[in-house]
């Protein structure tokens, strides 16, 4: 009698609460559990998706959703001097979740931390063969002197997440930032529990508490959210995205390639390369492997990337030209016989198998000795990343490359430049494109990393590119969010409205 | 002289060979079994040379067409993969690959298990203790670290992949038949044989090994479905059977994603693997009654109420 | 007794020893971890540090030197990826592996010995055709069809029990139902043959014979006899249980320390890797001592 009573005003509390206007909490579903929740692995995407701007923030945040490009976050503004140095004024009053105050000093601490050699972070990666200096003008204003001059510096600060300066050099597990949310709960293999902060100096989000679900298998994920046991699952199968109330697709940044080793005949030859590109029906594959809203590639960043170049055309599927070549390239005395190797990862991505067997297909159909090898994560690593082996036959590797950060920098010198550790080949001139785009500002950046995809697609031919790929997720119909490029990496909670 | 005695011998018994077909006959369960395995052994040896052409056929555009489309020719009655190739073909071609690798590593686990289990049983003490140790690490040892590591030492392989799959194996025939042994040597019939001086091989041979094969059948035949489905598994990693050589295990593993919308992209390939445990394991339920003096009777009483 | 649980207990410590010494040398064999812990845009000289930070650099005798110095004083290292103690992560997965594994081996063991010996009794029988069949089917079903039909039939369809994770009774339904069919079906054909070996072998014959009319005490007499093969295959499967059930844990969302074991494997996280193969180790010989005691109860004859 007295449980039933109690049951009872509980639900009237419950039933009242939506009165106070659409929050409460949620469920979310997600593929993989993080290992870690330190801030300054938050630039891989199993961490992020969960404190990325929810716990720990940046000091500027670039606009996926629509076309603002970079906006203020924990800086308010930011100018380049006449030296070419940055200077950022911070956003005052905020506070970290464990009560002490954000000042310049911590975006100091930060990123000395992200440098340090007393942990492994991996957002050092962005910060590579520069030399930053840091000075600390006041709490509110902190000057950033780049050597080289850094001209898309505040880009780069989108991915160094603010810790307080009391944080431990080494790996945290408990992250503490001045995000809208806290890490209330983790309990490893089962969920971890964000909970809304009351001081948060932003706007309130509707979403009061996420709990996070950890499922591999996306036909339970999807499952899921069906039955009510979660809210959002980010990324379902496609076979799986059915229901048009609940499911979404949407372009997620992953680049599918197979990158070329130039340097081992017959792939020395740009005519052998350009037959590779000719011989492959990559129409075929939308709306059969790949989903009917994928795009095919001409780059290896994808659209609103800076720089993309709408005059790079898809190689035509046109298998006789590609046999003429072949047969060109032969009476050249080009070993075009030699067996080539396709090497790729195990459960890559959806239907990575059945695609590869595809690719395979077609390029024997053109005369080709093509094999197909499927390796596990840390052998990939191997065969994609340099050194390469010597005495290795002809390799295509199929890669999946994610670039959702807006510029090609990100991308660009390691695939195409000589020193680039997946490159697979050396052209003087695109070494001195990405150099000279990496310096430049403005339209000519963008110029210069269009003239650079223009030349690696049709003069280089330096890889088969070949999908820019597409998401499912689902969603529950008491929510109102929609997915977007920076999804897979990213998932901000207060972009989740409660219907 | 001779002739007599052959003579003697065919009107009081028929041959082995007779007698085991008559009991064969006896046992429909058995002797369905018998064909299908035998149907199998055929399509294992002649299956990549009469359709491995059209079960590597791609076609795109139909993909997953789905089975019992008898307008079409007999091939695609099982429909179609996730590349549109027909699965009945493809179960056809994979029966080589699959039966190569399940039979290698069950007959490997289980020789090796066997011996070292009754040499386990009938050594010395300090010898047997030695070889349950080794068992016990084998057993606690996972299979896919043994796999990756076979993986990068070795490379990858067929033989490679047999080895793996047996290697995991052997602790449960070796087991087995040490318990047995330990057993059955304390029998009466094993203590007066070695009584009378018979050698410990011959009892071995003669005595103990006889009392605990059909244990030993039984697990190697449900072993066969275990190493069929474990060998998908291994798949994942690189290492053995790869696309576009086919097992039914990978169909298996290939068609995972497709269960809620294209059952049959994994049901045919795993209704190959359980029939074909059944049929083995009939047969060995058979073999057993009629490889047993005491219970031969029972098949042939029933035969001859056949006949 | 005392004296075969001292040498015993002596003989598995140096197999453990030698299970530890080899997996610490042969993984180490397998591929950097850092390449894996780190984007493959990571420059070496991350990935150098990364390896300093861990000790991946020095010589691997040096390495192994420290690894026995640390378990020596009961520290089993860090994991490489989770920054945590690595016996803390394979103890909380274990003890849900270990339950896991103890109550569906019990309903296992009860259910397939009831079954395969009724089929054996009327061997040849219908029950023992049907029991036969439903368990040769179950034990070479593809156990991700079991777990994605039952949860479209009792999550989807019927709404009965959660699709996964972990918090109540019912989340252990499901998995342990789908963990129940293959040993199942390997276990009653294991029982169903010893005891139709058990029940045609002299000395129940000379139990009929001396005029035992009674079912049960033949029926007795024949388990205990045919016990000792069931036994051993029940400790096979109980111990790739307790190795994890990889694929009902990936697909329930069970936190067991099978998809813990091949994640690390995968990402050579060694120390994990070390720590989760001891604590498993140690659970399957304590289980095979247990089996071997049993046969000796089975069994007075046999001596160790």
């Amino acid at each position: 009698m007295k449980r039933s009573l109690l049951l009872g005003v509980l639900m009237l509390g419950s039933a009242l609460s939506p009165a106070f206007g659409e929050s409460g909490p949620i469920k979310i579903v997600l593929p993989e559990e993080a290992d870690l929740l330190e801030p300054c692995m938050a630039t891989r995407s199993n961490i992020g998706r969960i404190i990325m701007q929810n716990v720990s923030e940046t000091l500027t945040e670039l606009d996926v959703r629509g076309g603002k490009g970079l906006m203020p976050r924990l800086a308010e503004s930011w100018e380049q001097k006449e030296d070419g140095s940055w200077r950022f004024n911070l956003r005052k009053g905020v506070k970290f979740s464990d009560g002490t105050d954000f000042n310049a000093k911590d975006v100091k601490y930060s990123f000395d931390r992200v440098m340090s050699d007393k942990n492994a972070c991996e957002s050092r990666r962005y910060f590579g063969g520069m030399n930053i200096k840091i000075d600390v003008v006041d709490d509110a204003t902190i000057d950033f002197t780049v050597d080289p001059v850094q001209p898309i510096l505040p880009l780069l600060l989108s991915l160094l997440t603010i810790v307080p300066e009391e944080t431990p050099m080494e790996f945290v597990r408990e992250p503490v930032g001045t995000g809208p949310y806290e890490l209330t709960d983790w309990t490893p293999g089962q969920q971890i529990v964000l909970t809304a902060r009351d001081d948060y100096w932003g706007e309130k989000p509707e979403v009061t508490e996420a709990t996070y679900l950890f499922r591999s298998d996306p036909a339970v994920r999807a499952a899921m959210v069906q039955t009510g046991e979660a809210d959002l699952s980010p990324s379902i199968s496609q076979t799986e995205a059915t229901n048009p109330a609940t499911d979404f697709s949407y372009l997620d940044s992953e680049t599918v390639y197979l990158r070329i080793d130039h340097n081992i005949e017959p792939l020395n030859d740009v005519r052998v390369r350009r037959a590779l590109n000719l011989a492959i029906d990559r129409e075929a594959f939308l709306g059969t492997l790949v989903p009917d809203s994928a795009v095919l590639a001409t780059a290896i960043v994808p659209r609103p990337t800076l720089g993309w170049n709408p005059d790079v055309k898809v190689f035509p599927y046109d298998p006789d030209q590609a046999k003429k070549l072949i047969e060109e390239a032969k009476a050249d005395g080009v070993k075009v016989d030699t067996p080539i190797t396709i090497i790729a990862r195990t459960a890559n991505f959806p239907n990575v198998t059945e695609i590869m067997e595809a690719i395979q297909a077609q390029l024997q159909e053109v005369g080709l000795q093509v094999e197909l090898k499927f390796v596990e994560v840390a052998e990939h690593e191997v065969y994609y990343s340099k050194p390469f082996k010597d005495g290795r036959g002809p390799q295509l590797v199929a890669a999946m490359h994610d670039n959702s950060k807006g510029d090609p920098s990100f991308s660009m010198f390691f695939k195409y430049d000589s020193e680039g550790t997946q490159s697979g080949f050396a052209d003087p001139k695109v070494d001195d494109l990405i150099a000279r785009a990496n310096a430049a500002v403005g339209d000519e950046r963008a110029k210069l990393w269009s003239e650079l995809i223009a030349y690696v697609h049709d003069e280089v031919v330096a890889d088969v590119l070949l999908f820019h790929m597409v998401g499912f997720s689902r969603v529950s119909e008491r929510l109102d969010f929609k997915p977007t490029m920076a999804t897979n990496s990213m998932l901000q909670l207060s972009e989740i409205k409660i219907k | 002289m001779t002739l007599a005695t052959t003579d003697n011998v065919i009107a009081a018994e028929p041959s082995l060979l007779v007698r085991m077909m008559r009991m064969l006959l006896a046992d429909k369960f058995a002797l369905s079994a018998a064909i299908f395995l035998l149907v199998i052994l055929a399509i294992a040896i002649i299956g990549p040379s009469w359709l491995g052409d059209l079960a590597t056929k791609q076609n795109l555009r139909g993909r997953n067409l789905p089975p019992f489309d008898w307008t079409r020719t007999w091939v695609w009655w099982m429909g179609a993969d996730a590349l549109g190739r027909p699965l009945f073909a493809r179960i056809i071609v994979a029966a080589q690959n699959t039966l190569m690798v399940a039979a290698g590593a069950v007959i490997l686990s289980s020789v090796i298990g066997t011996v070292l289990g009754l040499i386990a049983g009938f050594s010395s003490p300090r010898t047997g203790q030695i070889i349950m140790r080794l068992a016990d690490v084998i057993m606690s040892f996972p299979s896919l670290l043994i796999a990756v590591i076979v993986l990068y030492v070795l490379g990858s392989s067929i033989l490679n992949l047999m080895l793996v799959l047996a290697i995991t194996r052997i602790p449960v025939y070796l087991r087995t038949t040490r318990a047995e042994v330990l057993e059955i040597r304390e029998r009466m019939f094993v203590q007066a044989a070695r009584v009378m001086g018979a050698s410990s091989k011959r009892i071995l041979f003669r005595h103990i090994l006889p009392v605990v094969l059909p244990t030993l059948t039984t697990l190697a035949t449900l072993d066969f479905a275990y190493v069929m489905l474990a060998e998908s598994a291994l798949s994942f990693l690189g290492i053995g059977i790869q696309p576009p050589e086919i097992t039914w295990g990978l169909m298996i593993s290939q068609g995972r994603q497709y269960l809620t919308n294209a059952w049959w992209l994994s049901f045919w390939p795993g209704l190959a693997i359980i029939l074909t445990t059944m049929s083995l394991n009939l047969l060995s339920n058979w073999m057993r009654i009629a490889l047993d003096p005491v219970q031969r009777w029972r098949l042939e009483m029933k035969g001859g109420k056949n006949g | 007794m005392l004296r075969f649980i001292r040498q015993r207990a002596l003989a598995s410590l140096i197999s453990l020893i030698g299970l530890i010494v080899m997996v610490f040398f042969l993984s180490r064999m397998t591929g950097d971890p850092a390449a894996l812990f780190l984007p493959v845009e990571a420059s070496a000289e991350m990935k150098d540090q990364f390896r300093e930070l861990h000790g991946l650099n020095d010589p691997i005798l040096v390495q192994f030197a420290r690894y026995v110095g640390d378990v020596a004083t009961g520290d089993l290292g860090q994991s490489l990826r989770k920054a945590r103690p690595a016996l803390d992560v394979v103890l909380e997965a274990f003890t849900w592996t270990l339950w896991l594994a103890i109550i569906t081996m019990t309903l296992v063991t009860g259910a397939a010995i009831v079954v395969g010996s009724l089929g054996a009794f009327r061997s040849g029988g219908f029950f023992d055709r049907f029991s036969s069949m439903i368990s040769l089917v179950g034990a070479s079903v593809p156990d991700f069809w079991l777990a994605i039909v039952a949860i479209v039939i009792f999550s989807i369809n019927f709404a009965i029990l959660p699709t996964s994770g972990t918090g109540s009774v019912l989340h252990w339904i499901l998995p342990i139902a789908v963990l129940f069919v293959r040993p199942f079906g390997i276990i009653v054909q294991v029982v169903r043959g010893a005891m139709v070996g058990a029940l045609s072998s002299a000395y129940v014959k000379t139990a009929r014979a001396k005029g035992v009319k009674s079912g049960p005490i033949i029926f007795i007499h024949a388990l205990r006899n045919a016990m000792l093969p069931v036994i051993t295959v029940v400790g096979d499967q109980a111990a790739s249980l307790l190795n994890g059930a990889v694929v009902v844990e990936t697909i329930f969302g069970f936190p067991g320390v099978g998809k813990l074991m091949i994640d690390s494997i995968l990402q050579r996280d060694f120390n994990v890797v070390l720590a989760a193969i001891l604590v498993t180790a140690i659970a399957i010989f304590l289980m095979n001592v247990l089996i071997d005691l049993a046969y000796a109860l089975l069994d007075p004859r046999i001596r160790h």
